[in-house]
């Protein structure tokens, strides 16, 4: 550090994203993780994986329809959301973003939709209660769907996740500004930290929710495995692009936060908790009593997906562009912070209740009962 | 930083500010994040700024009349003098260091492709304004930029910038910033045209002007004239004068805070 010159004099600049961005980022990211977890079951009718999908699908479907809410909330003028679509602008990853988003959530639900049909017929036609009138009402109509509504919905509500999962990475990774965003491997290290925290989330309600299904955790633990190793060998790439000097960004990225003691402790809890989800990943694959544990290690992973985040979308905006030093960054009380951040969950449960209240998502598909 | 990086960066920064000269060729048919096309404006002119370092004295009469002129919330800055305080190596002598700093009306401005509603974008004349009836206030484009120049503002909850007081070059009148600086250190003119004064000064020092962060690859169309080329990029300065804290540790505030 150069201690010859002294800033006396300059501007604080806001923070111009606020949590409400890693709320979104943090829900979508879920929501196309767990609707590729459900596709084996769903789609190709694996039994092996059909308790998983039961429960990847209730979380890809909730967290579709809360995740937009935030994206919204993150605007400073959520009324003009229609001027995405008024004066779209092809040349704008965000642009793009909006065109992808709606017809992903639309899918999404359809796809869930006709996942649940079959039983959500079965419990209409099961007497007079509230609950079966309910069904019927939701069944709209006592015809039967094909199960080709599953597979088409499935398949292009995935097709339209890579959509997602491009696009939520590249608007980021563009941005020269911040040579701290400015990688190709951030829209790669947001996939695998969204597929870690989608695990851990499945993991967490199949404790939480169903019985404690011994498939669930076993395969949710091999795809936290799979991911956290993506992850770890994507961060050392990225790590040795910036010491070689072979990508001057991500060498800038790295000077930029070099000094600073608040990134080093970000560091080391990154590293600290990456290691500890591998190695008891790893120790619970390979000692199958100790899976009955594993929601706990979901809470970790669920951490580590939005602690991700936050790191990318708040902690990079306290590194200052042009002025010396780093910003403080506090996070406020109101809906802009806090209440932001607290409130989205709360959105997100009030969302995944009111589904378990209405959808009998426990029986779906449940093996030969299931008629299509 | 070490030194000799110092030197190229400032060499970088000679050489790309010669090459924003040359006019660019049009960006049309734009694939995404590149530039689209420019509209409203006169085609003729390329406004640009040459700001003479060696005239500043740091009276932040600029940013003031800015502020007066464009009704800015407070605290927050279409143009500003940063200042710093720098010590001579080998004598220990203090000089003051200014840099104004507006936006750049760059010739790729970084800001421009990323609008998802086509709210900002670039004149034909270079200058690079918001239509804040339009913007979503996405802020997007206020992470883009690569100088800080732009803002939320508080009081429209969308995006707003310097624009070289187009509304005033329009009707044939100054810039705020240039109309009010005392040592007459803010020129502004049409690049275009070889007879104006800002060309003039332009060719007459073009080995010694200087742009902002010409790594960024954005040929800026603000040039400084006796820059110090450890401040092209972000300065490796001790931050100090939003840095108040309590014996705590504890930030006791902020200048603005409270209004």
């Amino acid at each position: 550090m150069n201690l010859l010159a002294t800033e006396i004099l300059t501007p604080r600049y806001a923070l111009a994203w606020y949590p409400w961005a890693v709320q979104y980022f943090f829900l979508i990211a879920i929501s196309y993780s767990a609707l590729m977890l459900s596709l084996p079951g769903l789609m190709f009718r694996r039994e092996r994986f059909m308790p998983l999908a039961r429960l990847a699908l209730l979380v890809a479907v909730s967290c579709t329809l809360v995740g937009p809410v935030a994206l919204l909330a993150d605007l400073h003028q959520p009324a003009r959301f229609w001027h995405f679509y008024a004066s779209a602008a092809p040349w704008s990853w965000m642009s793009i973003g909006a065109v992808l988003l709606p017809p992903y959530v639309v899918l999404t639900i359809l796809y869930g939709y006709f996942a649940w049909r079959p039983a959500l017929m079965a419990r209409g036609a099961e007497g007079q209660g509230w609950d079966a009138k309910l069904a019927r009402l939701l069944c709209l109509g006592n015809w039967q769907a094909p199960r080709l509504t599953v597979v088409v919905f499935g398949l292009l509500a995935a097709l339209f996740a890579c959509g997602i999962m491009l696009y939520t990475g590249a608007e980021i990774a563009i941005l020269a500004s911040r040579p701290l965003w400015n990688t190709h491997w951030l829209p790669v290290m947001f996939v695998f930290t969204g597929l870690i925290a989608a695990s851990g989330l499945v993991m967490l309600l199949n404790r939480l929710m169903v019985g404690a299904n011994a498939d669930v955790y076993r395969q949710g633990l091999k795809v936290i495995l799979v991911a956290i190793l993506g992850a770890a060998l994507v961060a050392a790439i990225w790590f040795v692009q910036g010491i070689t000097g072979y990508s001057p960004s991500v060498q800038a990225a790295l000077e930029s936060v070099r000094h600073n003691p608040d990134w080093t402790t970000i560091a080391i809890w990154a590293l600290s908790a990456g290691i500890l989800l591998l190695l008891v990943a790893v120790a619970m694959l390979r000692t199958p009593k100790w899976q009955r544990w594993a929601w706990l290690l979901g809470l970790l992973a669920i951490h580590m997906g939005w602690a991700f985040r936050w790191l990318v979308l708040m902690e990079v905006q306290t590194v200052a562009k042009n002025t010396a030093g780093y910003y403080h960054l506090a996070v406020a009380a109101g809906s802009y912070g806090l209440l932001g951040i607290i409130g989205t969950f709360g959105l997100w449960l009030a969302v995944l209740l009111i589904i378990d209240i209405l959808v009998p998502w426990r029986d779906v598909n449940n093996a030969s009962a299931a008629t299509y | 930083m070490d030194f000799s990086r110092r030197t190229l960066l400032g060499q970088m920064a000679r050489l790309t500010a010669g090459a924003a000269l040359v006019p660019l060729s049009s960006l049309a048919n734009a694939g995404i994040n590149d530039q689209p096309p420019r509209r409203e404006g006169d085609g003729s002119k390329r406004y640009a700024m040459l700001i003479d370092l060696r005239q500043c004295i740091g009276c932040q009469a600029c940013t003031v009349s800015c502020h007066i002129e464009n009704e800015a919330p407070l605290g927050s800055f279409r143009t500003i003098v940063s200042q710093y305080e720098v010590a001579n190596e080998a004598t220990g002598d203090i000089a003051t260091m200014m840099l104004p700093r507006l936006c750049n009306h760059c010739e790729a401005p970084p800001c421009v492709p990323v609008c998802p509603v086509q709210a900002t974008y670039q004149r034909e004349d270079g200058i690079v304004v918001v239509d804040n009836e339009a913007c979503v206030g996405c802020a997007y484009c206020v992470q883009a930029c690569p100088y800080d120049a732009r803002f939320i503002n508080e009081h429209t909850q969308t995006a707003d910038k310097c624009t070289f007081c187009a509304h005033r070059l329009d009707v044939g009148l100054l810039p705020a910033c240039v109309e009010s600086c005392v040592g007459g250190a803010r020129i502004i003119g049409d690049i275009r045209d070889p007879d104006s004064q800002i060309s003039r000064l332009l060719a007459e020092h073009h080995d010694d002007l200087m742009v902002l962060k010409p790594e960024q690859g954005t040929s800026p169309h603000v040039f400084y004239l006796g820059m110090d080329e450890r401040f092209v990029t972000r300065p490796l300065a001790n931050p100090a004068i939003w840095d108040v804290r309590d014996n705590d540790g504890k930030e006791i505030g902020y200048e603005f805070a409270g209004h």
